[in-house]
Formats: structure tokens, C-alpha cells, sequence
């Protein structure tokens, strides 16, 4: 029996840790930002008492790391649709589509800066979508909520409608960017949104409008699909499935130790059908899969396209059958 | 693709994208700046793609982000009203922009002047103190550029000249209420 690397059993803690980080810096930097500015303003007395905790706090964050705060903490900025790491910068691949079709200009500096997501796109797949984005742990935690909520006895929504919808919405945004000249899917993408909502809460007092139109996001997500926006409509999601289409990284059913439980199918947060290898483009290999699969069936592979159904499980009983009947058949003929 | 996939498609896309709203022109009465070194207003809603580190970077938080206040077409870009705060001519957000929607210019003289053109100040001499006869001077002194930008003549008026970039300190500063002296935003 061909056993699974032990540690891609692990790799979900991996993403629930990754994802929660994200977040976290996406609050962090915002703080570290009104941080920055009380330093400048070099009015420590003038504070007021939550501010000065505010203070406070930052201040026996940052102290190991930097040396002169006000400079140094210009460090890390910004969110996942567009961030800077110490002089280098990184860009959704989604943000340099809209701002191309938005301006009809070709602006190379910044298509630069989504090159490597775009190489790790097209290496891992939709990974950004399980492994990153700061929605997708919101998104989750609904998940987990709506399940909640289903074994209380409360009707959730687990409606189905065609994953090409998507791309739908990608050309639509594509178009309406080019038509109105601004970028349309910054308003619509909820990890833009979301990283942008959590800096005007922290910096601006309050949440703008885009909150909203998250909730609503997330209302569809509970009551009508479960995890609509991502499967259904999301066009980054769409982008990522094009790029990464002919991913090198694949999730596979070792169809040898498969006893056929189907909990992988059940997991799955984009209603995809492991136990009937369906993977296909749509994959964020986000390993639940592999984490919940109790006989270990569940691996990684590098290849360029899915294996393509296997049938039923080897250690299930439906294989069993099959198995049975053929040898009856082969008896009866002879 | 099924015709009612892309139907569906079609209508959930209609309500995400409102068309209408987007393409109206604007007919905001509000006064305000957009970032040193930002491009033409049209071009700037094109290049720029929301990503908030303007403001992230701004020491002295005088960027604001537009909500529908000033139609779709301009939601989350940044702004400033130089009356609640003004910039002080770091040059921060210009070296952060990813998309060059505001340009990096750098932090000296002869560049600022060249290429920061957010507006031009503008002396109301009814409602300034030094047009009354009594001697003020504060907006010169809050002048990041002075003698290029605004001279004082008789009794400390302020006299604004051709070096004026528009950064609002000035405005910010004026003593008066409202403001003797304001900034007349530049977009082009």
C-alpha cells in the first residue's frame, strides 16, 4: 500500500494558520499605520486614553524589530490586492486585468509586480483562494457557522448553479471596466474589499459602503449557496482558474485504500466530488480532503492534468461487489 | 454555455456592475485635492486600483478615501481636504503607488514644483485678517515653499504666486473662520 507523505495530513492546520496570519497582518498594519502617524505628530501627551493604547501597544510590538518606528514600520504595507514587502511589491494578477481594461495602457512596473503570483498561480492553482485570501477565512468560519446552524434543524442554503458563471462575471467586469475607465472588480473582489474595509475601520473611523456589499456576500453564502460567491461569481477566483489550469500541483484519490466514505466529498468547501476525482481547474488545494480522509487515500502529484475517474474505492464495498460479480460472471462462463 | 447559465450570469452581473451610476458625470460640489504627483482626473480613476497604501503610508493622515459621495467612478480612490488636514509634501504615497497613478516624485525643490499640481491657492481679501488691517501672516509661515509660492507684502498679506502647488497647509493653518485662504484643485 502506497502511503501519503505523512506531513500533507498536516498541511490544513498549515492553511488555518497561513489564513489566520493574513488576517491578522491586514488588521496589524492599519494600527502600525495610526502608529506611524503618532510618532510624527510627536504629541504623546496629547493623546487621548485609547489612543495611547493604541500606542502603547504598537510601541512593545515593534520595538525588537526597529530601530526609528516612524521609517522602518514603512516596511510592510498595504493588502492582498496590492502590497509592498520592503521596496519589493506584489499584486493580485485580478488588479493588473482590471487596470489594464480600466486605462487601455500598459504600465510595465506594475505588471511586474504580479509576476509571481501569477508563476505560483500557474505552479499550485487557485491556491490564493484556500491558502491567502482573507475572505476565504470569513468564508469558512460561515461554513462552519451554516453547519451549525443545519444541525439545529435551520434551513441553510445549499443551492447549485453552473461554475462557469464565473467567468461571466470576469468578462462582464472586463468589459465595464473598459467602458467606464475605472477598475470595477477593486468595488466587487471581496479580499480587496475586505483588506480595504478592515484599514478604513482601524485609520478612518468606520467601515465604508463595501462592508455591505460583503455582508450580502456573505448572507448569499449562508442562506442560498454554500460558498456562492467563491464557486459561483467570484472573478478573481475565475482568473485563477484559468492560470491556473495546467497547475503542476494536483490532489489525487489513491483509488487502492479508498474505501468509498465520501467525507472528502462532503468537505469539500467548493462542492467539488473528490471520490469521483473530480477536481478539474477548480481545485484551491486547500487539502481538507486529505486532512479529513480517514484511510490516508488522499495525496498530492505533480502532473498537468487530473487522472480522470478511477471508480469506486478498492477497500469499499461497492468494489468488493464488482469483484464478486466479475468472478461470478467468469464462473458462470465457464 | 446554456442559455440560462448565461442569462443567469447576465443578471447577476447587472447587479453587481450598476452601469447607470458609473458612467454619469460628475456633479460633486465637493472641493478637494487628490495626492501630490496624481495624474489627470480621468486617467487617475483608470490607473488607480484601490489598494489603499496612499493613505497607509501618509504620515500625517491627510488622505481620505471617497465612499458614493462622489459617484461610483471614484469610489475608495483617495482625496484630501486641505481644511481637516493638508499634506506636507512627503512624496510617501507617490514612491508606494503600485500603478504610478500618483507619480514618485522626489522629495526636493525643483521636482515638486515641476510636477506636484494639486491646485493653486486662492486669497478671499474680504475675509482675510492682513486685508483688514490686522497683522496676521500665519498661512506664510505654514508655506512649505515660501517666497516660491506666496510672498507677504504690506502688513504680512499674503500674496500667492506661480510656484504654488496646492498642498493646502496654508488653508489648514488660516486663522480665520471660514478660511480667508483656499486651495482651487488642479485635476488636469
Amino acid at each position: 500500500m502506497n502511503k501519503p507523505f505523512f506531513l500533507w495530513k498536516h498541511l490544513n492546520k498549515l492553511r488555518w494558520l497561513t489564513l489566520i496570519t493574513v488576517f491578522a497582518m491586514l488588521i496589524t498594519i492599519p494600527y502600525l499605520h495610526v502608529y506611524q502617524t503618532y510618532l510624527a505628530a510627536h504629541a504623546y501627551d496629547l493623546l487621548q486614553p485609547d489612543e495611547k493604547q493604541i500606542y502603547d501597544t504598537m510601541e512593545m510590538l515593534t520595538t525588537p524589530f526597529v530601530d526609528d518606528p516612524e521609517e522602518d514600520l514603512d516596511f510592510i504595507k498595504g493588502n492582498t490586492w496590492s502590497g509592498t514587502f520592503g521596496g519589493f511589491q506584489l499584486s493580485d494578477p485580478l488588479s493588473i486585468v482590471g487596470q489594464i481594461s480600466a486605462s487601455l495602457k500598459v504600465y510595465w512596473p506594475f505588471i511586474l509586480t504580479g509576476l509571481l503570483p501569477f508563476i505560483l498561480t500557474a505552479v499550485f492553482g487557485r491556491f490564493f483562494c484556500g491558502w491567502i485570501c482573507p475572505a476565504t477565512l470569513l468564508y469558512e468560519l460561515n461554513t462552519n457557522f451554516a453547519a451549525i446552524l443545519r444541525r439545529v434543524g435551520l434551513h441553510v442554503g445549499n443551492k447549485r448553479y453552473d461554475r462557469r458563471l464565473k467567468y461571466v462575471v470576469l468578462g462582464l467586469g472586463v468589459l465595464v471596466s473598459v467602458v467606464t475607465g475605472t477598475v470595477v472588480f477593486a468595488t466587487i473582489y471581496p479580499p480587496a474589499l475586505v483588506g480595504r474595509e478592515i484599514y478604513y475601520a482601524v485609520a478612518l473611523g468606520g467601515f465604508g459602503s463595501g462592508a455591505v456589499f460583503f455582508m450580502l456576500t456573505f448572507l448569499l453564502d449562508l442562506l442560498i449557496a454554500r460558498r456562492g460567491f467563491c464557486r459561483y461569481i467570484c472573478p478573481g477566483g475565475a482568473l485563477y482558474s484559468l492560470i491556473g489550469r495546467f497547475r503542476l500541483f494536483r490532489i489525487k484519490r489513491v483509488v487502492e485504500s479508498c474505501n468509498d466514505c465520501a467525507k472528502c466529498t462532503s468537505i469539500c468547501e467548493f462542492g467539488l466530488d473528490p471520490l469521483k476525482d473530480s477536481f478539474g481547474q477548480e481545485c484551491n488545494n486547500c487539502t481538507a480532503c486529505i486532512a479529513i480522509c480517514p484511510v490516508d487515500a488522499m495525496t498530492f502529484y505533480v502532473s498537468l492534468q487530473d487522472i480522470g475517474p478511477q471508480g469506486p474505492g478498492h477497500a469499499g464495498p461497492k468494489y468488493k461487489r464488482q469483484q464478486q460479480e466479475l468472478a461470478d460472471g467468469q464462473s458462470d462462463n465457464e | 454555455m446554456k442559455r440560462r447559465t448565461l442569462l443567469q450570469g447576465l443578471i447577476a452581473s447587472a447587479a453587481l456592475f450598476p452601469l447607470e451610476g458609473m458612467t454619469a458625470k460628475r456633479q460633486s460640489s465637493l472641493r478637494y485635492l487628490r495626492p501630490p504627483g496624481a495624474l489627470a482626473e480621468d486617467d487617475f480613476e483608470a490607473r488607480c486600483i484601490r489598494c489603499g497604501q496612499c493613505g497607509e503610508v501618509c504620515p500625517n493622515r491627510c488622505i481620505q478615501y471617497f465612499g458614493t459621495e462622489n459617484g461610483l467612478a471614484s469610489k475608495d480612490t483617495p482625496f484630501i481636504i486641505p481644511r481637516e488636514q493638508a499634506c506636507i509634501l512627503c512624496m510617501k504615497c507617490g514612491d508606494v503607488c503600485p500603478t504610478d497613478a500618483i507619480e514618485k516624485v522626489e522629495r526636493k525643490m525643483e521636482p515638486i514644483l515641476e510636477k506636484v499640481k494639486m491646485g493653486r491657492a486662492v486669497v478671499d481679501e474680504n475675509l482675510c485678517l492682513s486685508f483688514q488691517g490686522k497683522t496676521c501672516g500665519v498661512c506664510y509661515r505654514a508655506c512649505p515653499l515660501q517666497d516660491v509660492a506666496i510672498r507677504t507684502g504690506l502688513l504680512e498679506q499674503p500674496h500667492v504666486m506661480s510656484g504654488c502647488v496646492g498642498c493646502g497647509l496654508c488653508e489648514r493653518s488660516c486663522i480665520q473662520l471660514p478660511q480667508a485662504i483656499r486651495i482651487f484643485p488642479d485635476y488636469s
